[in-house]
C-alpha cells in the first residue's frame, strides 16, 4: 500500500500546476488528469522526443505528468460537465488552474461541485489569485518572477535582471497547492469537509528571495544583484568563483556562524600557502562587523576575495569537491545537466527510474523519487499518459457508460 | 476564539536549522501544527546571523529570515551533548508525531537520536532528515547551504547570460524549493500512519529533490542527448519575451507576448502598427528568429516610460506585463496588499516583527502565523511544565545538571 492509494485526484491543470498532482500521484494517489479533446495545451511545451512536436513526446509534459490517467472530455458542453460532475461525486481532490472564474462560468464552479461532494478539497493555482486588483492579469514565467521578487536580486549588474532559463514560478506554487491540499485533506478527516484553496504564485516565488522580499517592511537594506553573488551595501558579496575548468559555488562570509567555516578555509589557504599567518589569524567571525565600523577597510575585504580567487582559480571543480568532502569546505562545482545525469552520488543512491514507453518502443531515464520513504517507498507506477489514454477505462469501466454510449460521446466530440 | 486550523493537534519535535529545513516546519506551523524546535545553547543557529536585519541592525533576534522560517514555533534551548539531554528528549519523542532535522548525516547518531533510537521510544514516529546530498552516497557528508546544492544540481549553470559565467539564482536556492517537498512528504507520511499504524523514515535529499524543478532539461538530455545551457530571458516559444529597461535608475519591466493577437496588441500600444503585419515579426516562429531586432524596438519604446506605466497600460489590453519588483515595490504593490502578504506579529525583544504570511488561502480553515519566532530559549518554561509537565523540582535538577546551558 502507498501513502495516498485510498484517495483520487482530478487534475484539470495546465502548465500553471502540473506538477501537484504529480506529486499526489507519486505518494500513491489516483491522479485522473482531465483534459480537452485532442489533450492539454501544455502537452506542446518544448523540448520534444527527437524534437518531433506531437501531444505525445512532450518531455516539459513527461515531466510532470507520471502516475496520472488521461481522460479526454469537453467541459464546456453540457454533456460534458453533467459527466464530469458524476466523476466528482467520487473525488476527494481537485486541482485547477484555468484563468479566475472560468469554472463558475461554465456550471462548474465550487458551490456547484461542493453541493454534489461536500468533502471535496478544490485547489485553484494562478499566478496572482482567485481576486484583487490584478487577479486578471495575463501572466507567464517571467512576469510571475518579476512581480515576486526573485528577478530583481538574479543576473549581472549591467544588464536587465534575468530569471532561471528553466521555467520555475508555477512549480513553486504547484508544491505549496499540494502542502495547502493535504493541510486540507487532514482537517476533513475529522470534519467531513471539504473546502477551496487559493494560490497565488506571485507569493510563492515570494519565499524563492531569502527573505529578502521583507527588507522593506523591516528596514533594512534591499539586496541588489551581482552576477554569481549579491551586493549589500557596499559590499560585493561573490558565492560564485572561477577554477581552472569552470566555476565552484564556495561561501567565504563572515559572523559567529558563517565565520567558523571562512577561518577553516583560511587555515588551509595558508596551509597550502595561499596566504600568511597574519591573514590566516584574522578574526573572520568578527570580520563582518569590523568592515562594517570601519575597523578593518574595504581593501582588507578585496585582499581577502583575492586570495580565495586565486586558490579556485588553480583548482580544479573535482579537486576542490574533494576538499569539502575531507576538509569540510563549503564547496561544490557548478555542473551542467550532463554532469548532474552522469553524477556518482544520484547513481549511488539509486535516484534515476527507468520508466517503460512501450508506444515509443523505448526506456527513459526520469529523475527519481523526490525523497526515500523506509515503509512506502514512491514508485513510478505509471508513465505519462498518452492523450485520452484511459478514456475506455475510466469512462467505460468505472463509471459504467455502455459501449454505445461511449460511441456516440465520442462521435459528438465531447470525449 | 481564533478559528481552528487544519493542522491542529500534530505535533513536531523539530531539530532542523538554518533555512531549509526550518522553511519546512514553518509552514506546518502555519497550519496549525505545534512545532517545538530545539536550538542549542552553545552553537547558534546560522538563520539567526543572516539579512536582511530589522532596523538594519545586527542582534540575535533581529535576523527576517531567521523570523520567516521560525514563526509560529515554540523554542526549547537544550544542550544535545548533555548527559541528561536524552531523557528530555525522550519525552519530548513520546509527546510527538514527527521529529525533523536537517543535521549532516550522521549527527542525529552522534547525539544517540537516530531512527532506531527514536523508534525504540515511539515505534510508530515519522522522521524527516533534511540534508543537501541525501544521507547516503560519497557526497553525503558535504557540509553546505542551499547555494552549493542548487550549484551542483545545476541551476547555476542555467541562470544567466549564454555570453557571461553563470549568474546562478538568487541566494540559498534548494532552501527554497526543498521545503516544500519535505512538507508534502511529512503529511503524506501522516495519513498513511493514521490508516495503518505505521510509522516511517525519510530521507530527503535537498538536492535530489530540487531536481524536479530542472525535470524537462533533464529528460532533454536523457532522452536527447541535448545539454541544455542559459539562455537568459530568452524562451523557446515567446517573443518578445524579456525584461526591458524603464525610466528611472535599475527600473526593469518584464514583457510576453503568448501569442500573434497579444504582439498585435503590443504593437498598437507602442503606436508600431506596422510591426505587426512586418514579414520578420508577423508570426511566433519569425519573431523567435529576429528576436534580438524585436528586442531593440520594445526597448526603444519603454526605455522612456515609468514601470509601473508599462505594465498598466499592456496589462490594460490583455498583453502579459510586470514591472521587475524589489522589495518595497512588493510592499506597496495592490495585489500583494490584497493578500495579505505581509503580517506584522508582536515581538518580545523587537516589539513587533513583520514576516510573509502563509502562502495559500484555505477558504473554511486558513492557515495563519499567529506568533513570532521564538527568542532564544523563550519557551523552556512553557514546554518542559506544560508540554512535558515536569515538576519545578525536576526542572532544577535540569538546570543545575546544565541541560540549558
Amino acid at each position: 500500500m502507498t501513502m495516498l492509494s485510498p484517495y483520487r485526484v482530478l487534475d484539470l491543470t495546465t502548465e500553471r500546476g502540473l506538477l501537484c498532482g504529480q506529486m499526489l500521484g507519486d505518494l500513491g494517489a489516483d491522479v485522473i488528469k482531465v483534459e480537452p479533446r485532442g489533450g492539454s495545451p501544455a502537452r506542446m511545451i518544448p523540448p520534444f522526443v527527437d524534437d518531433r512536436p506531437d501531444p505525445d513526446r512532450s518531455l516539459y509534459w513527461w515531466a510532470y505528468n507520471r502516475n496520472k490517467r488521461s481522460i479526454t472530455l469537453d467541459l464546456e458542453r453540457s454533456e460534458g460537465g453533467e459527466l464530469f460532475k458524476r466523476i466528482v461525486e467520487r473525488a476527494d481532490f481537485l486541482i485547477e488552474s484555468f484563468d479566475p472564474g472560468y469554472l463558475a462560468r461554465i456550471g462548474l464552479g465550487y458551490h456547484v461541485l461542493a453541493a454534489i461532494n461536500p468533502r471535496l478539497i478544490e485547489v485553484s493555482i494562478t499566478a496572482f489569485g482567485q481576486d484583487g486588483p490584478k487577479a486578471n492579469y495575463a501572466d507567464a514565467d517571467l512576469i510571475i518572477m518579476a512581480a515576486g521578487g526573485p528577478m530583481i536580486l538574479t543576473g549581472d549588474d549591467d544588464r536587465p535582471p534575468v530569471r532561471v532559463s528553466v521555467p520555475q514560478a508555477y512549480l513553486h506554487a504547484a508544491t505549496d497547492a499540494a502542502i495547502a491540499a493535504l493541510a486540507a485533506h487532514h482537517e476533513r478527516v475529522t470534519s467531513g469537509l471539504g473546502q477551496q484553496i487559493d494560490v497565488a504564485a506571485i507569493q510563492s516565488v515570494a519565499m524563492a528571495t531569502q527573505s529578502n522580499v521583507l527588507a522593506a517592511p523591516l528596514g533594512a537594506q534591499e539586496a541588489r544583484r551581482m552576477s554569481g553573488g549579491v551586493k549589500v551595501g557596499p559590499l560585493h558579496v561573490p558565492l560564485v568563483w572561477p577554477t581552472r575548468d569552470g566555476y565552484v559555488a564556495l561561501t567565504f562570509l563572515f559572523g559567529s556562524a558563517l565565520g567558523v567555516f571562512s577561518k577553516k578555509l583560511m587555515e588551509y589557504l595558508c596551509e597550502r600557502g595561499f596566504c600568511d599567518e597574519a591573514t590566516r589569524d584574522k578574526d573572520w567571525i568578527g570580520f563582518g562587523e569590523n568592515l562594517a565600523s570601519g575597523k578593518e577597510p574595504l581593501s582588507e575585504f578585496h585582499r581577502a576575495n583575492e586570495i580565495v580567487r586565486s586558490f579556485t582559480k588553480s583548482h580544479t571543480k573535482t579537486e576542490l569537491l574533494k576538499l569539502a568532502v575531507e576538509r569540510g569546505i563549503l564547496v561544490t562545482p557548478l555542473t551542467t545537466v550532463e554532469d548532474v545525469v552522469q553524477s556518482e552520488q544520484l547513481a549511488s543512491r539509486g535516484y534515476w527510474q527507468n520508466v517503460q514507453h512501450n508506444e515509443l518502443k523505448r526506456t527513459i531515464r526520469y529523475p527519481g523519487p523526490f525523497a526515500k520513504f523506509s515503509a512506502t517507498p514512491v514508485e513510478y507506477r505509471l508513465r505519462p499518459p498518452l492523450v485520452g489514454e484511459h478514456n475506455q477505462e475510466i469512462f467505460s469501466r468505472e463509471l459504467g457508460l455502455s459501449a454505445d454510449r461511449l460511441a456516440s460521446l465520442k462521435r459528438a466530440g465531447i470525449i | 476564539m481564533a478559528q481552528r486550523r487544519p493542522l491542529e493537534g500534530i505535533k513536531i519535535l523539530d531539530f532542523m536549522w538554518v533555512m531549509a529545513g526550518p522553511a519546512s516546519t514553518r509552514i506546518l506551523a502555519d497550519y496549525g501544527a505545534e512545532v517545538v524546535r530545539i536550538e542549542s545553547p552553545t552553537r547558534i543557529d546560522t538563520a539567526r546571523t543572516l539579512s536582511p536585519y530589522k532596523d538594519n541592525t545586527l542582534g540575535p533576534d533581529s535576523s527576517g529570515l531567521f523570523n520567516n522560517c521560525n514563526a509560529g514555533k515554540l523554542g526549547l534551548v537544550l544542550d544535545l551533548k548533555s548527559p541528561r539531554a536524552k531523557e528530555v528528549i525522550s519525552d519530548l519523542v513520546r509527546w510527538a508525531d514527527v521529529v525533523t532535522e536537517s543535521f549532516s548525516p550522521r549527527a542525529m547518531r552522534g547525539f544517540g537520536l537516530d531512527y532506531d533510537v527514536l523508534r525504540a521510544i515511539k515505534p510508530d514516529i515519522v522522521m524527516l532528515s533534511s540534508c543537501l546530498m541525501g544521507q547516503t552516497g560519497p557526497l553525503a557528508g558535504i557540509a553546505g547551504f542551499g547555494n552549493m546544492a542548487a550549484a551542483i544540481s545545476g541551476f547555476h549553470n542555467l541562470t544567466g547570460w549564454p555570453d557571461r559565467p553563470p549568474a546562478g539564482p538568487f541566494g540559498a536556492y534548494t532552501d527554497y524549493v526543498s521545503p516544500r517537498f519535505a512538507a508534502v512528504a511529512i503529511l503524506a507520511a501522516l495519513d498513511h500512519r493514521r490508516r495503518t499504524g505505521e510509522g516511517q523514515y525519510i530521507d530527503l535529499s535537498q538536492a535530489e529533490s530540487s531536481l524536479h524543478f530542472l525535470g524537462p532539461a533533464l529528460l532533454d538530455y536523457t532522452v536527447n542527448g541535448r545539454c541544455d545551457e542559459r539562455a537568459g530571458n530568452t524562451d523557446p516559444r515567446f517573443a518578445p519575451h524579456g525584461v526591458y529597461p524603464a525610466a528611472g535608475e535599475d527600473q526593469w519591466v518584464a514583457i510576453v507576448c503568448r501569442d500573434d493577437r497579444e504582439f498585435a496588441s503590443l504593437c498598437d500600444t507602442m503606436s508600431r502598427d506596422e510591426l505587426a503585419s512586418d514579414h520578420r515579426f508577423a508570426r511566433a516562429a519569425e519573431r523567435l528568429n529576429h528576436r534580438a531586432e524585436l528586442d531593440e524596438l520594445v526597448a526603444a519604446w519603454t526605455r522612456t516610460l515609468a514601470p509601473e506605466v508599462v505594465e498598466k497600460t499592456l496589462q490594460a489590453r490583455a498583453v502579459a506585463a510586470h514591472r521587475v519588483q524589489n522589495s518595497s515595490e512588493i510592499l506597496a504593490d495592490r495585489q500583494f496588499q490584497y493578500r495579505k502578504h505581509f503580517v506584522e506579529l508582536e515581538h518580545p525583544t523587537l516589539s513587533h516583527f513583520t514576516v510573509e504570511g502563509p502562502r495559500a488561502l484555505l477558504s473554511r480553515t486558513p492557515a495563519e502565523a499567529r506568533r513570532s519566532a521564538p527568542t532564544l530559549g523563550q519557551d523552556n518554561a512553557y514546554v518542559l511544565e506544560k508540554i512535558l509537565g515536569y515538576s519545578e523540582q525536576r526542572i532544577i535538577d535540569l538546570v543545575v545538571a546544565g541541560l540549558f546551558g
